[in-house]
């Protein structure tokens, strides 16, 4: 029965997001959080192995204090318990610190067959933590899954690549990332989400992990942050006939690099 | 005083509104089109444990409380009210049975209702003036163990799919005013379901008049006391009212969203309308209209679920809602002009579902009375 953990990032919702018109930077006053999409996968899956298989999914979170939020709701979506790191150092956090914490918790908290990850995050997508935790576990990766199955301590997952796929075979502890074609991330029904009121939260205090200073900072630091706007053309075609204006319009197209 | 849904409260409609998302946006053009019963979607309701959110953890229900049932509500209205509709009929008589039946009326229905094998409905309007009073009053005669029902209970919702009512009816002939209500199943003999009544809106949610021609029931489909129905008929209808008002909230709100999704794309004079003065008045006032409404629902809801006398807040909601629900969807509708207007677009839908919800239950007027017996 394979014992399972989750790490997931709880991000701004970027529907809630707006673009400021005057210098497109992002007003984020009134962007709630959530837990990022493809983390939504990753916890599903594990939690339909452990319903299928038996064993136990636990989750662990690192965020600035407000990760706090996602803790029942993270519980209501099937992990048992869950560990959070609340640091605003998580604030300026980039993938190397975000697995160096992750990496130094997991190292606290003791062995699990499985750790999986979504593919990215919704707010950065950097793809980065699942193939760096598994650097500093030294643990097997297997990332971009869309297929999972685990038979005593084999997991065999098949892995999405573009244009084709690949199937892995790993023994033992393996840290996965998932595709967000790996299923369908279940709405908590009511008595699941008052249910999570009742399960274990813990915290782990980052300056319990005994990570060096260096370890904290950021490798990646973004200079400016602005939200993209597609800006018409407002170009019309007014010639006498129809097929001149769909020539132009073909032309201008391929001028754009759109045919 | 925290305006704020709480952490559960924030997660249940969270869950709400991704069920909404999920289940609801992809039917919502067949049911507007062939009005058929949302069967599977009521199912799928129970799975999620939305029909049992307002019942308590005695009876199997969540216990999530009135602010979360009407924050539901409103979430499922976002995208279909007509099914929000089906399920507020049906909590009410799952909360009527639940509250004042018998332990046997409640381990007989409560469960079932709760897991969507069984739809429930309220009946308790009638033709005439006011219910037990009228030519066709639905009449309860005693007879040896038990009552023969003769009479029309009219506008129920749910009518035809429900396998079981709540219905009031006169059993003193000297005193109309003093009804029981009474558990009916719905394939007792001699209760027939009146042709369908098309409706302007709220398609999917069957409307029809429930025809009772003698018949039988016994002693032990009485519901709560003899004549005491009007504790139950008053205290339902008021809950009953919540839920219509978050109907009618977020129908508005997903038009005021929609308007304002249009305005920005929709260019005119060489800019997006949303820039106009004008439009955005008709915006603003639109969602001044949907906050201000939702912040006195859910105190009233929260008067409810606290035990505190909750009916006069929750009429003032309703009598706002009566006179600004429709003028939200008309204003929205200006905003998007003639493609608003058009049938592609689903304001007018919502347009219809919103009349649906002001005008199906309580008239207009009927709130004022209440509000102004509380105050005077």
């Amino acid at each position: 029965m394979p014992k399972c953990l989750v790490c997931y990032k709880w991000t701004l919702d970027e529907k809630d997001i707006k673009i400021k018109p005057e210098d497109l930077s992002l007003d984020v006053t009134r962007a709630k959080g959530k837990i990022s999409d493809f983390d939504r996968n990753a916890i599903e899956e594990a939690t339909l192995l452990v319903e299928h298989q038996g064993g136990a999914v636990d989750a662990l979170t690192y965020g600035t204090t407000a990760v706090k939020q996602s803790l029942k709701d993270v519980l209501s979506r099937g992990p048992g318990r869950v560990y959070w790191i609340g640091d605003n150092s998580a604030a300026k956090a980039d993938a190397y610190v975000t697995a160096n914490v992750l990496a130094a918790a997991i190292q606290k908290l003791g062995t699990y067959d499985l750790i999986l990850c979504g593919e990215g995050s919704s707010d950065s997508f950097n793809q980065q933590t699942a193939p760096r935790l598994a650097a500093l576990l030294g643990l097997p990766c297997v990332s971009f899954v869309l297929k999972l199955s685990v038979e005593g301590g084999t997991v065999k997952a098949t892995r999405g690549l573009g244009d084709c796929t690949e199937v892995a075979t790993v023994k033992g502890p393996v840290v996965l990332s998932v595709l967000g074609q790996i299923n369908h991330p279940r709405i908590p029904s009511l008595k699941q989400v008052l249910g999570a009121n009742k399960k274990p939260k813990q915290e782990i205090k980052i300056g319990d992990l005994g990570l060096a200073a260096d370890k904290l900072q950021p490798r990646a630091v973004p200079k400016f942050e602005r939200g993209f706007v597609t800006k018409r053309k407002n170009i019309i075609f007014k010639e006498a006939n129809a097929a001149a204006n769909v020539a132009k319009l073909e032309a201008g197209l391929a001028t754009e690099g759109l045919q | 005083m925290n305006f704020q849904l709480n952490e559960d409260q924030q997660l249940i409609e969270q869950s709400a509104r991704d069920f909404a998302q999920e289940f609801l946006n992809p039917i919502i053009a067949r049911l507007d089109q062939t009005g058929e019963f949302p069967k599977e979607v009521v199912k799928e309701l129970a799975d999620h444990d939305f029909l049992g959110l307002h019942l308590p953890a005695d009876v199997g229900g969540a216990n999530a409380g009135w602010v979360s049932y009407v924050a539901v509500i409103e979430s499922l209205s976002r995208s279909c009210a007509a099914v929000a509709s089906i399920m507020n009929n049906h909590a009410m008589a799952s909360y009527a049975i639940s509250y004042w039946g018998s332990a046997a009326q409640r381990n007989r229905y409560v469960p079932a209702l709760i897991k969507g094998d069984l739809i429930g409905a309220l009946a308790i309007c009638e033709h005439g003036p006011a219910p037990g009073i009228g030519p066709d009053a639905l009449v309860a005669t005693k007879t040896e163990g038990g009552y023969v029902l003769k009479g029309t209970k009219a506008y129920v919702r749910n009518a035809g799919v429900a396998g079981v009512y709540v219905v009031s009816a006169v059993t003193d002939a000297h005193d109309p005013n003093a009804l029981t209500a009474f558990i009916v199943d719905s394939n007792v003999a001699a209760i027939k379901v009146g042709e369908p009544i098309t409706t302007m809106g709220l398609h999917g949610c069957p409307v029809a008049d429930l025809v009772f021609d003698n018949a039988t029931v016994p002693e032990a489909a009485i519901l709560g006391t003899v004549k005491g129905a009007g504790e139950i008929v008053r205290r339902t209808l008021a809950l009953a009212s919540l839920g219509e008002a978050a109907q009618t909230v977020g129908i508005g709100q997903a038009g005021v969203e929609h308007a304002a999704a249009y305005a920005k794309e929709r260019v005119q004079f060489g800019q997006p309308i949303g820039k106009f003065q004008a439009v955005q008045a008709l915006l603003a006032e639109s969602a001044t209209d949907c906050h201000l409404a939702r912040l006195g629902l859910r105190y009233a809801a929260q008067l409810a679920e606290d035990g505190q006398p909750f009916e006069a807040e929750a009429a003032m909601v309703k009598s706002f809602l009566a006179r600004l629900g429709s003028k939200i969807l008309v204003d929205t509708c200006q905003v998007e002009g003639g493609m608003g207007y058009s049938e592609a677009m689903p304001l007018p839908r919502m347009f219809r579902d919103i009349a649906g919800t002001t005008l199906l239950d309580a008239p207009a007027d009927f709130p004022e009375q209440l509000i102004a017996a509380s105050i005077a």
